[in-house]
């Protein structure tokens, strides 16, 4: 209780309220300009964080985050294209009912139903990371060895597209983690002769050029569309949300869980949430033919699912330090920058900062109501903002803040290279979220791995042999062995199919 | 294809480079496990990939692809992104922030087609709302350069 009212008095700090009310601003323009992302805007955040304390740095991305996944709805209902591929799922039927006059509905229903989302998925962390956290405290580095095996292996399975891409994107991701010097004998691996390399890529530089320059690269190849925006009054937007609740009392818990759930699960993010809820509310729906052509229930579900995510995201990055999603992966590096470790430790060395994590998800999804609708309400004048004049002061941004970690140019030119390679490996259809689960969870892998060799003179067996470990372990290799199980499925359903055509 | 190549190369790259690196012991291999680990799966998925786009790829004429391909102005835009952060980086300490940022920002904002005047007065305003950011606020060293400030 103590350490309760310790990290809410962190949180009601002057300042730190000061800190989100400028990333709720700053979150709700990302999301509502279509092209950028929320964790564009995590990674151009870091060099801000990195002069903060601990608690307003975390609550800068909380509320960030919040509020750049409701924002993307805007731009999907007034010109159907979403604000970030969070909103990818329903934005054919938000601009649907848009079109049939129900756009000011949509609006109050997608700042609502993100809210709610969040303070669920809000809720889940509160009760969740402190119970997991206990377990995880009798954890070994042979544990914790398994664990970034699983979150990496859990990455790739659930990667988007083909997961031979998702694999190379990931073992590149760490590939890069044994940059610098190596933790058993202080060799130098791969920094040929640079000094600057001997501490290992720069993750922040790393991760501003992988979701920042190479957004902007994107952005500037793309011929430029102004779009028509569609006109809907904002007076009454929360007019129908009393009876849409009634109606679908069950479908947002439902949604909501799924949410958490996929946060969760390592490198799958709130897109695929808002997907995934999409997907099962059509087929349990009762009108499962709207769905496309302007489906309130979709909307319904999608954004309570894809705000419930980023909550859920935080239960294994806090517990074990390993990453739910993208933006989490930034969260950890910022909580290294602070000198904070990320896992079981943190709730006994710093539970202050772990309340004031839990009541900023509060907050900000609170928050969402008065600042979602101020959005709505100037969201004519924030789509209108062309990129020819956005896009060359965010790589300003994405340059300034690279210099600014160790004022030095060397880290300008990883952000340069990362740019680069996170361009290339988009456009190729390569997913880029493993290659920083890679880079993050990396070290882990091998510190875990060459410390329980070192302790055991290289026996194998104790990765086996005790039970954490091994549930750890079949759990794992049933992710591998997941798509020879599909495939062998897919062939036997195929075979049955031919002799009864 | 391609992809599925690079990905091997490196993977080789990889096992060559790491041929002089250290043992724990004699008995135990030390620095190089790792790296050597992650080669071998370059490789492996690296020719899956090599494999499947050859696959997928024998089919297709190659006219599919090359509709595909992004006008060459498109094209210029991405590079010159990239030659704006090269001459941040060597301008930077040289001419400044402020003027090379200011200068930067007019070039990039005038290559994306936004008017003369419209470029002059927001790349002052960007150049001043960073420099105050990071200067002022964050106290990040910024290069005085040529103006001395």
């Amino acid at each position: 209780m103590e350490f309760a009212l310790h990290g809410l008095s962190l949180l009601l700090a002057p300042k730190v309220l000061l800190v989100i009310v400028i990333s709720c601003i700053y979150g709700l323009f990302v999301g509502a300009i279509p092209g950028l992302t929320a964790t564009m805007a995590a990674a151009l955040l870091i060099p801000f964080t990195f002069f903060m304390d601990p608690v307003p740095a975390l609550v800068s991305i909380v509320a960030m985050s919040a509020m750049a996944i409701f924002a993307g709805d805007i731009p999907a209902a007034l010109v159907r294209i979403p604000g970030t591929p969070s909103s990818a799922a329903y934005t054919q039927d938000s601009f649907e009912l848009t079109k049939q006059g129900k756009g000011e509905m949509v609006l109050g229903v997608g700042v609502t139903f993100s809210a709610i989302g969040g303070l669920m998925g809000g809720c889940t962390l509160m009760v969740a990371a402190p119970l997991l956290a206990e377990l995880a405290m009798t954890f070994t580095t042979f544990e914790f060895f398994w664990l970034a095996a699983l979150g990496l292996s859990a990455t790739v399975m659930v990667s988007r597209g083909s997961q031979v891409k998702g694999a190379l994107a990931m073992i590149l991701g760490l590939f890069l983690s044994t940059i610098g010097v190596d933790i058993t004998l202080g060799y130098p691996r791969f920094t040929f002769g640079s000094v600057e390399l001997l501490n290992g890529v720069n993750f922040i530089p790393a991760m501003i050029g992988v979701f920042g320059v190479s957004e902007v690269i994107r952005n500037v190849m793309e011929a430029h569309v102004a779009y028509p925006i569609a006109r809907v009054k904002t007076g009454k937007i929360f007019a129908s949300i009393p009876q849409l609740f009634k109606k679908y009392k069950l479908h947002v818990p439902r949604s909501g869980l799924l949410g958490i759930f996929i946060g969760i699960l390592p490198g799958a993010g709130a897109d695929i949430a808002a997907w995934l809820a999409y997907a099962v509310a059509k087929k349990s729906s009762k009108e499962p033919e709207k769905f496309g052509f302007g489906s309130i229930e979709a909307i319904v579900n999608s954004s309570t699912a894809n705000n419930a995510c980023l909550a859920g995201a935080w239960v294994p990055a806090m517990v074990f330090g390993i990453p739910g999603d993208s933006i989490t992966a930034i969260v950890i590096g910022v909580l290294f920058m602070k000198g904070l470790r990320p896992g079981p430790m943190i709730f006994e060395k710093n539970p202050e900062i772990v309340y004031a994590v839990y009541f900023a998800f509060i907050l900000a999804n609170l928050l969402v109501i008065p600042f979602g609708y101020l959005a709505i309400k100037t969201s004519a004048q924030m789509l209108r903002v062309p990129k020819k004049i956005l896009m060359p002061a965010i790589l300003m941004f994405c340059m300034v803040g690279s210099y600014a970690i160790n004022n030095s140019l060397f880290d300008v030119g990883t952000m340069l290279l990362m740019g680069v390679v996170g361009f290339f490996l988009e456009a190729n259809g390569f997913p880029v979220a493993p290659v920083v689960l890679g880079l993050v969870l990396g070290p882990i892998l091998e510190k875990n791995f060459m410390m329980s060799m070192i302790k055991t003179d290289w026996d194998f067996l104790p990765f086996f042999s005790r039970p954490v470990s091994a549930t750890l372990c079949t759990m794992t290799i049933i992710i591998w062995l997941f798509p020879l199980f599909s495939a062998f499925l897919e062939k036997a359903k195929n075979r049955n199919q031919v002799p009864m055509q | 294809m391609i992809g599925g190549g690079i990905f091997i190369a490196l993977g080789i790259s990889i096992l060559i480079l790491t041929i002089p690196f250290p043992s724990l012991d004699k008995d135990h291999p030390g620095p190089s496990l790792f790296p050597n680990i992650l080669a071998a799966l370059f490789i492996f998925f690296g020719s899956l990939l090599l494999f499947k786009a050859r696959k997928s790829s024998r089919g297709k004429r190659p006219t599919e692809e090359a509709s595909e391909t992004l006008p060459s102005r498109n094209v210029w835009n991405a590079f010159f992104t990239l030659g704006i952060i090269v001459a941040f980086m060597v301008l930077e300490s040289w001419l400044g922030f402020l003027l090379t940022s200011f200068f930067l920002l007019f070039l990039f904002m005038k290559k994306l087609g936004t008017s003369l005047f419209k470029s002059v007065v927001l790349s002052i305003l960007v150049t001043l709302f960073t420099h105050f950011i990071f200067y002022k606020i964050l106290r990040v060293p910024l290069s005085p350069g040529l103006l001395g400030w």
